[in-house]
């Protein structure tokens, strides 16, 4: 069933024309020439950010052959979303974003979550978090005694499918290698310094820092015409996760029902996580236009400030058609442009920041 | 004076590798066994500053395999080097067990030593070996990674510990090493300290920059995997085995430059790289070739043992079908 549904996904992805006409102010579309500019903007800004070019079969001809989709890898995630206790404290963190007409009182709402989190929370105020991550040590200890065999049982779906033990052998080695070797450093139990070692985190068993790390990719979605964001996740022993535990990593709002485990479009083969873009386009309008008017008023400032001698250029983003209308009205407005559609993927950063709140996919919070 | 203590490779590999094993196995390898050239990278150590209580936590010393590891000319990312391996894959588990792993491991060992008695090569220093058995039925992947690093006897000590490199650089010194990094990144390099400023060079000029007269600035540097900041990263101890072997009379005190910044901090923040004085009692018999070590230990159970990456989770028709809603 789900087969057919990619099929049928892959067909109308095909069919569906490519977006021509820049409107990303006016409903938080982007054309690929712009994915690319933002693209190219965001891994010149941030080079954490690279373009692949993907499986060479699977490449899409609307956008250029080196530069298929973005890719950062072992972006790090400290904590489960799911340790992120819920307080009333946080309700007020919550915002209610609407779509389409809100007269007809049929609009789709989306709920952002930890809007407003702190950059420090009182462990205090969030008694629960030990409690809120399910199974997750009793996993631990299976998982060591059978030898790190990464099992999901966290859910429904593959209870009763635990390996059976005899299947793995004992592949020690005795006799490899002689003794221990003092200058191989081990991970010491009493930390020295500010920094502290992975490795010492998954020692100790009362910490709750479990660090993951994590591929993300963003792609090109045709059909929706946004940007969509994949992960593909490793846990502290550098294994590859599971559905259910990279499930963990989403914000309970959102996993199991925007965030789904799909086939990458750029690889013939490969299964990664991925938030469904059908609100991107909305939620990004909203928060484009939020944006926006802060932009606007901060270069309407900037240019004040500066004067008739400022006769700078904000930047060297197209002009949109609100540009044209202002430059008919008066030589000067040409200047103001608002938001450039380069800062389209930072932006697009931090809304998903929100749905996978302790994976620091967004290390833009220059802006 | 306490012994310089190297931080071991981790291996990370992406699930992409596997899916590139699995194609390869069935389109192309069929049950050939034969030993194939693979292409890892790593890249500069990173931390990550806890947002909830402030401290850095050092990520892992990660060598890293994706889906062209097997491309004879794969990319890398920016401030990461590609390091080359030798790969096999068995065709049963038994075979896979059985295998004689110390002489696989000798053979990519003594091909390092020759390239740095013989040669002077510097390019296979951060060699490795990877064993596999891709049980194809079930998406299981039994692997084993070696990182084989020579010896040194005695131990090399460090004098005064290590510290954060600006104490001992200028801003400016370590902003051109940044530079020439960014522009040619190399996994080893010679630092030149002029006034303000910093040249690169590559290790085959040691032979010129360590016996000349300003020897006092002349820095080892090296790409570091590490970030813990005790601890240099796996690549820094086979640098040394080939200046120790190659450059005896130099090696009293060695000043090294484990390098880990990936960009130039933003005012306020200060460089993780670090700086210190490493020595060794010069006039031991440096040209026969030392003992090899460096089998990955299997990272829960810290035991010299191969280890398992189970992809039916991600890969399995079956089990996808069974979450999709």
């Amino acid at each position: 069933m789900h087969a057919i549904q990619q099929q049928y996904w892959a067909v109308r992805d095909y069919l569906s024309p490519v977006l021509k006409e820049s409107k990303f102010k006016e409903h938080g579309r982007i054309t690929p020439e712009e994915f690319v500019a933002a693209g190219d903007f965001l891994s010149y800004k941030f080079p954490v950010w690279t373009w692949e070019r993907g499986d060479a079969s699977k490449a899409r001809d609307y956008l250029p052959t080196d530069k298929q989709y973005l890719v950062t890898r072992g972006v790090p995630c400290l904590r489960r979303a799911t340790s992120l206790a819920y307080t009333d404290a946080d309700e007020d963190a919550e915002r209610l974003l609407n779509f389409g007409d809100s007269s007809d009182g049929a609009a789709d709402e989306w709920v952002e979550t930890h809007a407003g989190r702190k950059p420090t929370v009182d462990s205090a105020a969030n008694p629960g978090e030990i409690d809120d991550i399910p199974d997750l040590d009793g996993d631990q200890e299976l998982a060591s005694a059978i030898g790190n065999v990464s099992i999901s049982s966290t859910t429904g779906a593959t209870v009763g499918e635990t390996p059976d033990l005899d299947d793995i052998p004992d592949m020690e080695e005795e006799g490899l290698e002689e003794g221990e070797d003092e200058a191989t450093a081990v991970p010491k139990s009493v930390t020295s310094g500010a920094v502290i070692d992975v490795s010492q985190i998954e020692v100790a068993k009362g910490n709750l820092l479990q660090v993951r790390t994590y591929d993300v990719m963003i792609t090109y979605d045709k059909y929706y015409q946004t940007p969509r964001i994949w992960l593909i996740g490793y846990d502290e022993n550098r294994t590859p996760l599971t559905p259910s535990q990279i499930f963990q990593d989403v914000s309970a709002d959102h996993a199991l029902k925007t965030v789904t485990i799909e086939a990458f479009p750029q690889s013939a083969t490969l299964q990664a996580a991925s938030v469904h873009p059908c609100k991107h386009a909305s939620v990004m309008k909203k928060v484009i236009e939020r944006m926006n008017v802060g932009v606007v008023e901060e270069q309407l400032a900037a240019r004040k400030k500066e004067g008739k001698e400022g006769k700078k250029r904000w930047g060297f983003g197209r002009k949109s058609g609100k540009d044209d209308k202002n430059a008919s009205a008066g030589g000067e407005e040409e200047e103001i442009e608002g938001m450039r559609v380069d800062f389209y993927l930072v932006v697009f950063l931090k809304f998903i920041a929100s749905i996978v709140p302790t994976i620091e996919v967004d290390s833009t919070t220059a802006f | 004076m306490p012994v310089v203590q190297f931080n071991p490779f981790a291996s990370l590999v992406q699930p992409a590798f596997w899916h590139e094993l699995t194609r390869l196995k069935v389109d192309v390898l069929r049950l050939s066994d034969d030993e194939l050239t693979l292409a890892g990278s790593y890249s500069v150590g990173r931390s990550i500053r806890d947002r909830e209580t402030g401290q850095d936590v050092a990520l892992g010393c990660n060598l890293s395999l994706g889906a062209d590891a097997f491309d004879k000319t794969p990319t890398v990312p920016a401030l990461s080097v590609s390091a080359r391996g030798v790969f096999k894959n068995f065709n049963t588990i038994d075979e896979f067990k059985a295998a004689d792993k110390a002489a696989l491991f000798n053979t990519v060992a003594d091909e390092m030593w020759t390239s740095i008695i013989d040669h002077k090569d510097t390019s296979k220093l951060n060699r490795f070996l990877l064993i596999t058995f891709a049980d194809l039925k079930k998406y299981q992947y039994y692997y084993w990674f070696a990182f084989p690093a020579f010896v040194a006897k005695p131990s090399w000590e460090i004098a005064d510990n290590w510290k954060a490199a600006e104490e001992h650089l200028s801003a400016d010194q370590l902003t051109s090493v940044f530079n020439a990094l960014h522009a040619d990144t190399k996994p080893y390099f010679i630092v030149k300290l002029t006034d303000g400023a910093a040249q690169l060079h590559t290790i085959n000029q040691a032979d010129t920059l360590l016996t000349g007269s300003d020897s006092q600035s002349i820095i080892i540097g090296f790409l570091d995997p590490s970030a813990s900041p005790e601890n240099p990263g796996w690549p820094l101890r086979n640098l040394l085995a080939y200046l120790l072997a190659l450059y005896p009379s130099h090696t009293t005190f060695l000043r090294v430059l484990c390098w880990r910044d990936s960009e130039i901090p933003s005012p306020g923040k200060s460089w993780k790289s670090r700086f210190g004085v490493v020595s060794h009692p010069a006039g031991n018999d440096a040209a026969s070739k030392p003992t090899a070590l460096g089998w990955e230990r299997h990272p829960t159970t810290n035991k010299l043992s191969a280890r398992m990456a189970d992809l039916a989770p991600m890969m399995d028709p079956t089990r996808l079908a069974d979450q999709a809603v």
